[in-house]
Parts: structure tokens; sequence; C-alpha cells
């Protein structure tokens, strides 16, 4: 029986093979982009879930009146650890500040992040070099690990895990450092770093000010941990009220709190962080869901369009006695081969697709390796759309009355039209809300490029250093030197560049209105550097002897902030510093385009400020090259710290970077859009075939009755016509909704247009009028007593 | 290949040799009440629509029995169809009682009617209905696989009826691949693979010509005659109802006359 039934089914595919490929090919696209997404997901989800302890580690992170951070200092950990018993373990861990470049003769690479742990933290946090963990002799031993990878780049033929001696810094420096072994930096974790060094204790010494550090706690399974929480804030709050008497600052500890964020939360929704990409991967897997759903409801919809070709089997079986459940299972069999097929070829294409995926999200994702949770997932995914893709079809089709069936003259046109029609136009509207989505978002990306930032990024190159400029003066030579290579038109150095990076804030005062503003420290030609405006006074420069000591521009925001009226010689106080105002910059998008400018002071001198050390120069286009080659041949005679090891970005480029996670969303979107078009129409070309079929007698008796081409063309349209302009209708309010909370997460941001919603419409429109008129086209050329002749 | 070989390949005429279904019907005798087979009291079909009856059937009483051929004779309309699809349990009566062999059909349960059309119940179509996909061979399998006949019992019976229906060149060509009458002996040969006691026939010789029609109502009075099995068929012509031995005459659905045809 059920040999027999295999064949009819191969048999009965291989004749309809046009749809079958329709529905096998429409069902593997969407199984591969929804692959990719469960790939994606399961990947996005499941960052350090390698951890032993996963569920019971925490990051101890501080709410500030004004902001939240993940930054603590050193004496917290150790006062967690002291104070409560279920508190395993606590540790601390420090980002490397700046690259260094580490040499073993001609191999050299630039860690970025050369971390520092405390051996609790690298306990708690799993980490494993070759050999195990080790403890650290004594207070002073370090243990000092490179990344394997980094390993292999400085000794290469490095055999065995014994320690290494390795240069820092450039040639002339000749300062070396011992390299323990090397380490696995996982990076499917949220801790990842070039090379890491173990020590006991990090911050000995240092108070409760140094908030450079993050601390990690792990507890006892079975821990309170809101309540922990509350302890914790507590024990922070009286540990900084130790020895304090000044009033106001112990009413602003007491607003002071810290929080425990699960290391779980840590890669997608940190509590000191933006929770974007959270939303990212649910946007993403409920276009995943969507794209599938779509999928299968044309796989249903083609099915019942192709019923009354199986009602006769249904009714002559039945009268030779089958049960409605052989024939229900029947058909589940036939869809569930088909959807098998799908899955093998969706597989095939997500294969083909990854790379570019991997690209466009900056991951490594991989099909076939024993872990992956696809080989589990897959057989229910497969088993879930052969239910929701067959179930319907295969009721109906088993549900066929045998004495309505037999009599010859049966359609299942009518019975299932409102379902048919309901199921299309879901489909479009979907089709036309990524349509619409994908223009907006084009639209905003178009005027993030080309809006005017109040700053160009254009030809200034942004120099990597590790030296110290904080006082003008030892910066000056350097500019010197610099400046004479023909074509360096400017150069300065600052604390931060415009790289959509957040600055430094800090309190400042003015008219004693006190208010928590941006800090930027610079040197002189920063704001000619990159072509920021002045509004009114001037920028800093070597003319005035003041500018050195406490001069300060602020931008306009600031000026708005304070609410100062002629802001030129006011005084702006911060740090223990009196500073005058003198210029008010131009606003500048220094964040990108979804945050507001901040209210932010620039000064050159600034002793709460932070270490000076990105390098800024402005350079004529056409001397561009010989520019740099120039800096680089001459950078150990300029720059002794870094050496040969000149490297350089355009800040144009660093600043693009700032528009990657929207083109990632607009490569999405566009994905989307095709895919759910693509889908939509070969349904909707099915399923036009399939009516014009039905209507073929129709269409010859009309066209006897004297009905032209155009007439009957218009006669097959009409009723798609009205489907896709009932999809738009319901898709435009989802699709305005949803684009306007999307433009929403911007400060500068597009008003709504209307455009995209009208060119939905007419795509739709227009795509739906193609193809079915292709369909259509056959039953008007067809003679039309070929038509009649049969009855 | 040779699928395409035939392929448009009509062949006309045929020949129906030694029936031997006796002996088949004989490995399993149907435990069936045999003297009043199938009884139909007061039998009313009607349609309901705007608040209007339309009747197709009113009051119809008939007792058949066992071994009896009968034809259903009427014209358009006057419901004999749906008289047979009564018979056939494809339709129930608004009102009245249906009896086979003794069993009230009405109050049957969907379960023990498919046992009743996979051992008592054979059909033969006007357009043969038979299943495209499947080949003579399949055709004529399919009731068998659905009572689960062995597989070896299964082989043998079919070869029998193809043999018997000289048809075993056509085993493996599809319904399209045959002529009308050759589709419609292929119908027979289906209906009588289960082994049936009944035949419901509507209008079986429809769509073929006069001398396929012919030989087809030959075939059915030798099965009712030889084999005992009993027919009630569906039809137009006078001449096929004179192969029976009774004919009901309908008209707007009530039955106007119940004759003997005497040969």
């Amino acid at each position: 029986m059920f040999k027999l039934n295999l064949k009819i089914a191969l048999r009965n595919l291989w004749r309809n093979r046009g749809i079958t490929t329709i529905n096998v090919g429409g069902l593997a696209i969407a199984l591969a982009a929804f692959i990719l997404v469960v790939m994606y997901f399961s990947y996005e989800t499941g960052f350090d879930k390698n951890n032993p302890n996963y569920d019971n580690i925490y990051v101890v992170g501080r709410t500030e009146p004004d902001f939240t951070t993940n930054y603590t200092s050193p004496p917290l950990a150790k006062a967690i650890k002291n104070s409560f018993p279920e508190v395993e373990l606590a540790g601390i861990t420090k980002k490397g500040f700046y690259e260094l470049a580490l040499k073993n003769g001609n191999n050299a690479l630039f860690a970025k992040n050369f971390m520092q742990s405390d051996y609790s933290a690298a306990k708690i946090l799993n980490l494993k070099p070759t050999g195990g963990l080790e403890k650290p002799n004594g207070e002073i031993e370090r243990l000092s690990y490179l990344s394997n990878e980094n390993m292999k780049t400085l000794f290469p033929d490095k055999k065995d895990n014994s320690p290494e001696m390795v240069a820092v810094g450039s040639s002339n420096s000749g300062i070396k450092s011992k390299i323990n072994g090397s380490i696995l930096n996982d990076l499917h974790s949220n801790i990842t770093f070039d090379g890491i060094s173990i020590a006991n204790e990090l911050g000995q010494g240092e108070n409760y000010g140094y908030n450079n550090y993050t601390t990690y706690i792990q507890v006892k399974p079975g821990t309170d941990v809101a309540n922990l929480e509350q302890k914790i804030t507590n024990l922070y709050r009286s540990e900084l009220l130790k020895g304090e008497t000044d009033k106001k600052t112990i009413e602003e500890i007491k607003s002071v709190s810290t929080f425990l964020d699960p290391l779980a939360n840590q890669h997608l929704k940190p509590k000191a962080g933006s929770d974007a990409p959270y939303k990212i991967l649910l946007a993403l897997s409920v276009l995943g869901i969507l794209i599938l759903v779509i999928a299968c409801i044309n796989f249903t919809n083609l099915s019942i369009a192709q019923a009354t070709k199986r009602a006769k089997e249904v009714g002559v079986k039945k009268v030779m006695g089958a049960y409605r459940l052989q024939l229900t299972t029947q058909f589940l069999v036939e869809i569930f081969m088909q959807c098998f097929a799908a899955t093998i070829l969706g597989l095939i294409v997500a294969e083909l697709v990854l790379p570019a995926f991997n690209n466009l999200f900056q991951i490594k994702l991989s099909i076939w390796h024993i872990d992956n949770h696809l080989f589990w997932q897959l057989p229910l995914i497969l088993c879930m759309i052969t239910l929701i893709a067959g179930i319907y079809p295969a009721m109906v089709l088993s549900g066929f009355k045998p004495a309505l069936v037999l009599k010859g003259n049966f359609s299942t046109s009518k019975q299932s039209y409102w379902l048919r029609n309901g199921l299309l136009v879901f489909q479009f509207s979907i089709a036309v809300v990524f349509i619409i989505g994908l223009f907006i978002i084009n639209s905003q990306l178009k005027y993030m490029r080309s809006e005017d930032l109040g700053f160009s990024a254009n030809q200034v190159v942004f120099i990597r250093n590790i030296a110290y400029f904080n006082n003008p003066a030892k910066f000056e030579p350097l500019r010197e030197k610099i400046l004479k290579i023909p074509g360096i038109k400017s150069a300065t150095v600052a604390t931060d560049v415009p790289d959509g990076a957040e600055n430094g804030s800090n309190g400042y005062t003015v008219n004693a209105v006190n208010a928590s503003i941006d800090f930027v420290d610079v040197d002189f030609d920063y704001f000619e550097t990159l072509s920021i405006k002045l509004k009114e006074g001037r920028f800093f420069s070597s003319a005035f002897k003041t500018d050195t000591a406490n001069s300060a521009v602020i931008n306009e925001s600031a000026v708005a902030k304070y609410g100062i009226k002629n802001p030129i010689g006011q005084t702006i106080r911060g740090c223990n510093t009196d500073y005058r105002i003198v210029g008010v910059a131009k606003d500048f998008k220094a964040q990108g385009f979804e945050s507001a400018v901040q209210p932010t002071i620039y000064a050159i001198k600034n002793s709460c400020g932070n270490a000076k050390l990105q390098i800024m120069l402005k350079i004529e286009e056409n001397k561009m090259a010989d520019a740099l080659a120039a800096l680089k041949s001459q950078w150990p005679e300029i720059n002794k710290l870094d050496g040969e090891d000149f490297r350089y970005e355009f800040l144009d480029e660093l600043y693009g970077k700032l528009f990657k996670k929207q083109e990632q969303l607009q490569s999405v979107f566009f994905a989307a859009a095709t895919l759910t078009i693509f889908i939509a129409v070969l349904g909707l070309f099915a399923f036009a075939k399939y009516i014009t079929n039905g209507r073929i007698k129709e269409i010859a008796v009309r066209k006897i009755l004297g009905a032209s081409d155009i007439q009957i063309f218009r006669l097959i349209n009409s009723s798609f016509f009205l489907m896709v302009l009932v999809a738009n209708v319901i898709s435009w309010p989802i699709a305005y909704i949803l684009t306007k909370k999307w433009l929403e997460t911007f400060a500068y941001r597009i008003d709504l247009p209307i455009l995209p919603f009208i060119s939905s419409a007419l795509i739709t429109i227009l795509l739906t009028i193609i193809t079915v008129s292709i369909q259509a086209n056959k039953a008007v050329k067809a003679n039309p007593v070929d038509a009649l002749k049969y009855e | 290949m040779h699928l395409n070989m035939n392929k448009g390949r009509k062949v006309k005429g045929f020949k129906v040799e030694g029936l031997r279904v006796r002996n088949l019907l004989a490995l399993n005798p149907p435990a069936i009440n045999l003297t009043n087979m199938i009884e139909l009291k007061n039998i009313e079909k009607y349609y309901a629509s705007k608040g209007n009856k339309s009747y197709v059937l009113r009051n119809v009483s008939a007792t058949i029995s066992q071994g009896e051929f009968v034809s259903i004779m009427g014209p358009s309309g006057a419901g004999k169809s749906t008289l047979l699809n009564i018979l056939g349990m494809l339709e129930d009566p608004t009102y009245g009682t249906y009896e086979f062999s003794g069993e009230n059909v009405n109050s049957l349960s969907e379960r023990k009617r498919i046992e009743l059309y996979r051992n008592h119940i054979g059909f033969v179509f006007q357009a043969y209905h038979l299943i495209d996909e499947m080949t003579v061979y399949e055709n004529i399998e399919a009731p068998l696989l659905y009572k689960k006949v062995p597989g070896s019992e299964r082989a043998s019976r079919i070869a029998d009826l193809l043999d018997r229906f000289n048809i075993v060149a056509k085993k493996d060509l599809f319904p399209n691949q045959l002529s009308g009458g050759q589709q419609q002996l292929v119908g027979i040969a289906r209906a009588l693979a289960a082994q049936p006691t009944v035949i419901l026939a509507d209008e079986p010789t429809g769509n073929l010509q006069s001398v396929q029609a012919e030989e087809i109502m030959t075939l059915f009075k030798k099965l009712n005659q030889e084999d005992g099995i009993t027919i009630i068929q569906v039809t137009h012509s006078e001449k096929n109802a004179t192969y029976g031995n009774r004919i009901l005459h309908i008209a707007d659905g009530v039955i106007k006359e119940d004759v003997a045809v005497h040969h």
C-alpha cells in the first residue's frame, strides 16, 4: 500500500512538475533563509554558554543618576567577596587601553586588547591557557598569555608551550616582556582579547574612584539575586560614605546604586548598554518565521488549487473502502516528501549563501560541525512545516464526498475561495511591508550619507599612537616635523576622534547651573583639522598664552543646555578649574545620527581628562599617497615610541562604520523583500494558472459572445488586482507604525515619506498584472472550440 | 519505455473468455442474508432551498434479492442516480430506512460502512473513474490493498482477472493509453477484484460505442447468471435493460413501474 501510494505521489509530482518545482523551490529558498536565521539565533544567544557556571555569573555594574555603566573599581569586588558568603568568587578585569606592538624578530602584531584579569576573574570566566590555568606567585608575578592565533603569528614554528620573550613597542624601545604561553580566545564569548595577563590581584592601592575595571561574581546556585543586588548596593554606599562629611556628597552617594547583570545578558542586552542587538535578533527571527510561514501558505494554497485533480482519486478510493485517515496520511506523506526535498535543497542553498551571510554579520557560522543544533532542529522544522503546509490540504482532500466528486463536474474553487484569497492577501501584505521598509531604510541611509555632519572626515588621517600628548608643548615638536611634509595641512591630537565613540563626561557649572556634559581634550588646530564651523568667538590659537591654561570652546548644545545668553567671556567651572569660554562651535555629529549632539566642552588643558592619544592630520587629497609614504618613513624619527609601527586609518572610513548596523539592516530587508515578493509571485503565478485553467470554458464562451482580448485580460486581472490593493491597504498602517518606530531611534532622521507607500503599491500591482497576464495570455490565445468540445 | 511505445495506440474490441469468478467466490463465501439483500422503505430525498422542498425521491420502497439483475430507468432528472447513490451509501436519504442484508444502513458507523464497501459493494461508473496515476494492474490491485488481501493471493486474483478480461498485455499501461471500452473493462475488473456481492453501475455504457456497450452488458449478464452477483444498474437504454431480469421505472422521484423482464 505504502509503495503504491509512493508511486502515485511521484507520478503526480512528475506530471505537475511545473507546480511541484515552484512549490518545492519556494519552500527551499524560504527554508534556507530560516535555517540561516535559526543558526544565527543559536549563535547570538549562545555566547559564553560553554562556561560551566553560565547561570551563576553576574557582572556588577553601577547606576549613577545620569548613566549606567559596567565600569567599577577594584575594592568593590574584594568587599563583596568578604561580605557575602553566597558569592563564591569575585574578580575583576581591565581592558587594554591602547594598541601594543609585540615583536619577535620580523614577526610583529598589534595587540589592540591586551587584557588584565585577576586570578578569580580568570576562574569565573573559564579562561583556559594551554596547559591549564595557573595561580601566579605572590603579589607581583603576572602570567601573560597570547591568544593561540597571535602566538602563531609571532612564533610560527613553535611546537611546545614553553615561555617566550617578546619585544614590546618599537624596536628601539628596548622593552622585553615574558609571554608564559598561549590561551584560547573564544570568539563566541563576551570576553575576547589578543592577549591576557593574569595577576593574583589587580589595582592594589586603587580606591573607589578608579572605575576602570569590570567586576564579575559567581554566586552559589539558588542564590536570591534580587536580595544580593540590594545588599551589594547597601555595601557599596556604605563603603563610599566612609569618612565622607560633605553633606552634598553624602546626598549624591545615596542616589548611587549597583546592579547585577547576568552573564547571559551581556552580549545582547546588557543593562549598561544598548539592547539594539537583541531587538535586531528578535526582528530577524520574526522575519525568518514569516518567510517560512509565507512559503508554507504558498504550499497550502497550491495544494488546494491542485485538489480538483485529486478529487476523483479520493472518491474512488473511498468507495473501494479506504478510511479517511488512510487518505489523510497518504496526502501528508506526499507533502512530507516535498518538504523533505525542500529541506535538502534549502540546506544546499543555505550553504551557498552562508559566506555572504557571514560577511554581512561578521561572524563565522558553518553548517557542518558535530555540535550544530541544526541537526536536531531540522527534523523538527521539517515535521512542523509538513504539518503547517500539509494538514489543511490533507484534510480538505481526504474530506471530499464521493457522491459529489464522482459526478464529474466537480470544482473546488468555490469552497476554499475566501481562504485562498485570504492567504494571498496575507502574503502580499507582508511583501508590501518589507518593500516599504526597504525604501524607508534606503532614504534614511541616503540622508545619513549626504547630510552635513557639521565636520568633515574627508582627507583626515587618524594615526594610532601610544605616546601621551596631554601637554601641548610635548606635541609641538611633532607637529612641526609633520607639517614639514608636503601636503599635510594641519595636525592635532585629542582624547577622542569623531568616530561615534562616546566621550568622557564630567560635571561643569555655568552661572550656578550644574550639569554633566561631555568633554574632549584637544590641541591646537583640532577644529581646523576637522573643518568644524565656528559660531561665535574664536577657536584655540597659540597666539593666546591662556589657551593652554584655561580657555574653553563649547558647542551650541552646551550653550543651550546652560541657557547662556552671551557665552563669550563667561566662565565655566569644572575639575576645580575656571575656564573662560572663548568660542562657540557649531554642533557636529561626532556620535552619528542615532543620538543627539551632546553638550560638549573642548579644552586644551584638563587635569581630570583622559590621555590624549589620537593624532589626526588633514592632508591634501592629491598629495595623500606621498604624504603617507613620507610619514611612514619618518615616523621613527617623529614619534620614537611607535617607531616603525606607523598605523593609520582614514577618518571617513572609521565614521562610515557607524552606518554598518543600518547597512546590515538594509541588506536584511533587501533580502527579505526580494524573498517575500519572489515567493508571493511564485504563489500568484501558480494560483493564476489554476484559476485561468478553471475558467477556460468561461473565457471561450465569452470570446464566442464577442469579448475582446483586452476585456478578457481585464476580467481575469480584476480579482487579483483587488486582492493586491487590499493587501496594500492592510499593510500601509503596519508599515507606517513600524518604520516610524524605527526612524524614532534616530536623533537625526528624515520625515516619513509618502512615496514608498505609493511605490510599493505600484510595484506589487505591476508584478501582479504581469504574472497574471502571462497566465491569462494562454487562455486568451486558445481557440474557443478546443475549450468547448470536451463537453 | 514500453509505455511510450504503446501510447496513443488504442485497441478496439475485446473478448471475454471463460469466467472463473465462481471459484474465487467459493474461497470466501459472503456471510450474508441472501434472500432480501436490499430493502428500501419509504425513502424520501429532498433539498430545502428558501423554504421550498424540492423532491428528488418520494416514497420509494423496494426489495432486491440476492442474484437479481435490476435496471433502473427513467428520464433525465427522475432521481435514478440519487437512488443508486443511496443504495451505494454515498448519499443519505432525508427520510425512510434502508436495510442492507438485514442491517439498518442509516445507523451504521462510518467504519461499518467502509467494511461494506470493502467486502460487499463494487462500483462501476459511467466515466470509468480509473485513477490516472495508476497502471491497469495497480488500479485493479487498489481495492485489494484496502481489504488487506495478502500479496500472493492478490497477485493470483489480479492475474486471473487480467486473464479473463484478456487485458494481460495492457497491465502496465495507464488509463489514458486505453480506449473507453478497455477502461470500462478495467473498471469492472477493479469492481470484481474485491469479490463483492453487489455491483452498482451508473450508466456503465453511457460513454461507449454500441458494440463495446453490448459486450459490457453481456459480461454483466454472465457475471449475474454464472457467478450469482447481484447487479443494479442505472441506464437510459431499453436495450441494456433487457439484459437484466427486472426493471424499475422512475419518474419525478417516484417508482412508477416495477416489471420483470422475460427472456
